[in-house]
This record gives C-alpha cells, sequence and structure tokens, in this order.
C-alpha cells in the first residue's frame, strides 16, 4: 500500500514509535487505544489532539473505521475465520513485526 | 422505542448522511425477525451486548448466567446465548473451537449462533461509535414479534470455519456469516459506510476514503484489531 513515501508499521503496533510515514499515523493509532480503553480523560484528550490537527470529519470517520473493526474482529474470531491461504506467507513479515502470531486467534487456511 | 427508520443520532456532531442512515437502518434490521431468531430475541442480543459493555469486567471463562443477580430470571434469551454474548462482546481474542462446540452443546443451533454472532458483532460496532463519539446509543425500534422459521439449509457446510458456511468465492471473513445471507447483507451495509464499499477493498487502494486517506484507514483498521487481538 505504499505510494511515493516510505510506509512502515509503527502506529499498528502502538501510538508511541511514530506514524509510521502515515499522516497523523500516531494521532489515529492514539485514538484506537483510547476508544479500546474507554478511559474517558484519555479519549477526551486524544479527541482535541485530532480535532485540533485534522478536523471534525477526520475525527468522525476515524471513530467510524475504529468501529467498524469491533464488529470484523468479532465476526472473524467467533466464526473460526482462517487467515486466508493467499495471504499466509506475503503477511508474514508484517505479522512478525506487529506481534500478532502468539494471539489464541491465530488461525490459518490449511492449503 | 420507535417502529420507524428516523436518522440514528441527534447531534450538532457532522456525521455523514450515509453513515447516519446505515446504522439507523441496522437498528431497524435488529427488529426484525431473522432467520433463527424473533425481533424480539434479536434485540435482546442487542440490550445483553450493552449489559455485557456496561457491567464490571467478568474473567473470559466466568458465565453472567452463574452470577447471582447478574443477569434477570425472565431473559428473551437462553443461557447459551447469554453467556456467549458477554465473551464475544468482551473477550474476543480468546475464543476457541472447544468454547465454540461448548456454546453448541448447550442447546444453540449451528446456524443461530451465526445470526447471533451478526447481531452481536454490529451492536459492538454501532455502540462503539455512539460511544467514542459521546452520543446517546441508537435508540431501538419496536421489535417484530412473529416467529422465525428456523429452517436450516442443507447446503451449507462446515469446511474452513467453526460454523456452516455457503460455497460462496472472496476472502473467509466475507463467508463467516454466510449461512445467514441476512447478516451478510447487514455486514455490508455497516461496512460500505464505516470503512470501505466490498466492491473497493482489493482494488482500490490509493483513493481517499471520505477524509481519510486508504493508509490512514487501514492504520486505523490493523491497530484496533490488534487491541481486540484478532489475528485475522
Amino acid at each position: 500500500m505504499s505510494q511515493d513515501s516510505q510506509v512502515s508499521f509503527e502506529a499498528i503496533d502502538n501510538s508511541e514509535s511514530g506514524d509510521g510515514g502515515v499522516e497523523h499515523g500516531a494521532l489515529l493509532s492514539r485514538l484506537c487505544e483510547a476508544i479500546f480503553n474507554e478511559d474517558q480523560d484519555q479519549l477526551a484528550s486524544v479527541k482535541d489532539k485530532l480535532l485540533d490537527a485534522a478536523g471534525v470529519d477526520v475525527l468522525i470517520d476515524a471513530v467510524a473505521v475504529s468501529a467498524n473493526f469491533y464488529m470484523m474482529t468479532r465476526i472473524a474470531d467467533s466464526t473460526g475465520t482462517p487467515l486466508d491461504a493467499g495471504t499466509v506467507e506475503p503477511s508474514a513479515k508484517i505479522r512478525e513485526l506487529v506481534g500478532v502470531n502468539s494471539f489464541t486467534s491465530r488461525r490459518e487456511a490449511q492449503t | 422505542m420507535k417502529g420507524l427508520s428516523m436518522a440514528a443520532y441527534s447531534t450538532e456532531l457532522p456525521i455523514r448522511p450515509d453513515l447516519d442512515q446505515a446504522h439507523a437502518e441496522v437498528a431497524s434490521r435488529w427488529s426484525t425477525t431473522g432467520s433463527w431468531w424473533s425481533g424480539v430475541e434479536r434485540l435482546a442480543i442487542v440490550e445483553e451486548v450493552r449489559h455485557a459493555r456496561d457491567s464490571d469486567d467478568i474473567a473470559p471463562w466466568e458465565s453472567p448466567t452463574a452470577i447471582a443477580g447478574l443477569i434477570s430470571d425472565d431473559h428473551a434469551l437462553p443461557d447459551a446465548a447469554i453467556d456467549a454474548i458477554w465473551r464475544i462482546t468482551n473477550h474476543p481474542g480468546t475464543l476457541t473451537a472447544e468454547w465454540h462446540a461448548s456454546i453448541l452443546g448447550r442447546g444453540i443451533h449451528p446456524e443461530a449462533y451465526v445470526e447471533m454472532v451478526g447481531v452481536v458483532a454490529q451492536a459492538n460496532a454501532v455502540d462503539r461509535f455512539a460511544d467514542a463519539l459521546d452520543l446517546d446509543r441508537v435508540e431501538l425500534p419496536i421489535p417484530s414479534t412473529s416467529e422465525p422459521e428456523q429452517t436450516g439449509d442443507a447446503s451449507l457446510e462446515v469446511t474452513s470455519h467453526w460454523v456452516p458456511t455457503a460455497k460462496i468465492k472472496g476472502p473467509n471473513v466475507l463467508k463467516a456469516l454466510s449461512a445467514v445471507p441476512f447478516e451478510n447483507e447487514t455486514l455490508s451495509i455497516l461496512s460500505s459506510a464505516q470503512y470501505v464499499r466490498l466492491g473497493d477493498l482489493l482494488s482500490d487502494l490509493v483513493s481517499k476514503q471520505n477524509s481519510l486517506s486508504r493508509l490512514q484507514v487501514e492504520v486505523i483498521a490493523a491497530r484496533t484489531s490488534k487491541l481486540n487481538e484478532c489475528f485475522y
């Protein structure tokens, strides 16, 4: 998914390691953390920062995307959805970088 | 409760009309009688998601139905469904094939389980959106009281997933709810408004998705998924 600039995956792993080449990547990552933690003070603070940096439309759309993945993760993990066979190898390096291989939810399609 | 589909949110925030409409439509679909659960039961599923989220956390292996006073005695749903709703809502990363089998072993039909998962997942998304923006959660419509047909589909098979799926092509996550097409349609309604139109999922990697770049969208998607300990 890289375009003209180099994209890395820091913002997927945590919000402390920079934007990873994605505009407002660290702030968006922090927003996800605040939504997950359901910490009202943390959420208020990061929403204010994101509003100042990127505007209200970005805030709303970012919350909507994050919300969508509360749905997708539950569908995948409640139904035993395995990783698609064609993506196991291409995703190996990324999965290692962002640290998901130890999850209980790890399931890979049988080839 | 409302009987007609109206705006989902009353707010000064400039929520996109398609997003507001999607949430209103999904709430209406929750109140409709499905293939396995009545409208009353489907709204009870949504209400139990809210109960699970708003209560003090319990350990993944604990059953809320075994905790005195936590669940009402005259609940519309069977105990197995309530326990499943709580664990899927609060600890989705802990689910195993053995756990799934235990829920079915307590009397939940495999396809009824799929429909329930669909509603639970949708409610988690819609309510998380509202909560994160300090909005009132979407109001629940008046439910249908008609009874579901509960007719199994003999063409479904358990192959790649724990649950029976239809023979459809596409990513495994889009097959997950295929045993209950109505829930797959609801998934599409929500994903198109909240994330990316499903037809653009693998083809459009460069254009802006509303106010976000596709890269920003995928960072948010991946970070949220990692926080929920979802490998997929």
